[in-house]
């Protein structure tokens, strides 16, 4: 069984905010619980994915939306009504996920991991491959999830957001409030790493297909 | 074109748009390699995007909810002007503030700048500040708690802060001396089961240092966790009053 790929969705479910604006859309205080129901599933999404730890994901996304609300609350209407909501929750987000990660552990992991990438691939098992088995798949996709712990942050937060939320170019240099050319490097180094990391995983888990745009 | 560059247009080519994708065609076209790296890149993305949505648990939007909650009730406090004045103590100079309803502020005093403390004294109160003698009530207020690390909760004014806020510095006012209890604890007693990390940070921003001993209140597994004026102030606090042994 092969995995399902989710952009769609998620673009559906993304693209909810216009820049159209009525008055009740326009960020506030008064209506934050709507932006905490809004955005909750997304940011968890981004922390958890960024983090690995799903008690990191839920203090992260909560320290933001705190954070959002004191900084909405200090802000002008005019301020407010220029606001890109959604940009903002995933910048302050990321800023979250910063200090947490930062505090908590050195990044050695990701070092050792770029001088060796071969180290992970040790841990999995060789053999003919089952891919109608679930638990399979699971392994797969948790190789995944670890190759991307493996990064370096800023290099896993372009790859997280251009690849699983995914957002745009410009939409993330907005988020990582950077020029769009140092994204597409940090999105195009992170993929080489990647590859280097899952290698020979890639193949088993792509589609069988020619990807679409190749030849 | 050169497959040096041919691999950077991989991600640009997705999106579509890219003047120059008929060069990067022509070029995979021919090199294999290319194509190959193209391939692979493609199955990074597809891996990426095969990584399931995970559900954030149930309790997450409440406990959000509550926590924005204790902050919305924080009110504007009394108008007019505290007093202020340095007082000396075991654990260095202090910095207290107060009006005739009570003490408002103490805090530590970090460094020698007298002026930048005030100022951030004023910030946190949101009220000018007048420098005064301490009046006697005072100075005994401050002497008594660094004798037996209990306080007239008579002499001290917090009405500036949130419901939730006073509701968790009076529950951590009734943790004895020599003991600590966890923020989830003063969550669950005040009745806001969800809100240990807002009761963290009403901990933190806790004007009245000491008299109110957000020292004594510490993470779930005991670790000290943080504290204003560093964590190694809540260490030697807490051995002052028994809790630690020292050297712990």
């Amino acid at each position: 069984m092969v995995p399902q790929a989710r952009t769609a969705e998620r673009k559906a479910a993304a693209s909810a905010p216009t820049t159209l604006r009525s008055a009740e859309s326009v960020p506030s205080v008064e209506r934050f619980e709507r932006i905490v129901d809004d955005y909750q599933r997304r940011l968890y999404g981004f922390a958890l994915r960024m983090t690995g730890n799903r008690e990191d994901a839920e203090e992260i996304v909560q320290d933001a939306f705190v954070r959002a609300f004191r900084a909405l609350g200090k802000m002008t209407e005019e301020q407010r009504t220029e606001l890109r909501l959604q940009p903002w929750l995933y910048t302050i987000t990321l800023n979250v996920t910063r200090n947490r990660l930062r505090s908590k552990r050195p990044t050695n992991v990701a070092l050792d991991a770029l001088a060796d990438p071969d180290a992970l691939l040790n841990n999995t098992q060789e053999g003919p491959e089952q891919p109608e088995q679930i638990v399979e798949r699971g392994t797969d996709l948790a190789l995944v999830e670890q190759a991307l712990l493996q990064l370096p942050m800023h290099l896993r937060a372009a790859a997280t957001l251009r690849f699983i939320e995914g957002r745009s170019h410009p939409e993330i240099a907005e988020i990582l409030n950077q020029p769009i050319g140092t994204v597409k490097s940090h999105v195009h180094r992170a993929v080489r790493i990647l590859r280097r990391i899952l290698g020979p995983q890639v193949g088993r888990i792509a589609p069988t297909e020619e990807p679409a745009n190749a030849v | 074109m050169r497959c040096s560059d041919v691999e950077a247009f991989w991600d640009e080519m997705r999106e579509g748009g890219e003047p120059r994708s008929e060069h990067v065609l022509a070029h995979l076209r021919r090199c294999r390699t290319c194509q190959e790296a193209f391939e692979q890149c493609e199955g990074v993305a597809y891996c990426l995007n095969c990584l399931p949505v995970v559900e954030p648990p149930k309790s997450l939007v409440p406990r959000i909810l509550e926590h924005i909650a204790s902050m919305r009730t924080r009110t504007r406090g009394p108008a007019g002007t505290d007093d202020v004045a340095r007082i000396n103590s075991p654990l260095g100079d202090l910095i207290v503030a107060w009006r005739p309803s009570g003490i408002t502020f103490v805090g530590l005093v970090r460094g020698g700048d007298a002026d930048a403390a005030r100022e951030r004294v004023e910030r946190r109160l949101r009220r000018p500040l007048r420098d005064a003698a301490p009046p006697q009530w005072v100075v005994d207020a401050v002497d008594r708690f660094f004798k037996t690390w209990q306080v007239d909760m008579a002499r001290v004014d917090i009405s500036g802060l949130s419901d939730f806020e006073q509701a968790a510095l009076r529950k951590a006012a009734q943790i004895p001396p020599g003991e600590v209890r966890s923020y989830g604890w003063i969550a669950r007693e005040i009745g806001h089961p969800l809100a240990a990390r807002a009761v963290g940070q009403a901990m933190a921003r806790n004007p009245v240092a000491l008299l109110f001993p957000c020292h004594r209140v510490v993470d779930a597994s005991g670790a000290l966790h943080n504290y204003g004026y560093g964590i190694e102030v809540k260490a030697r606090l807490l051995r002052m009053e028994g809790y630690l042994k020292s050297g712990g």
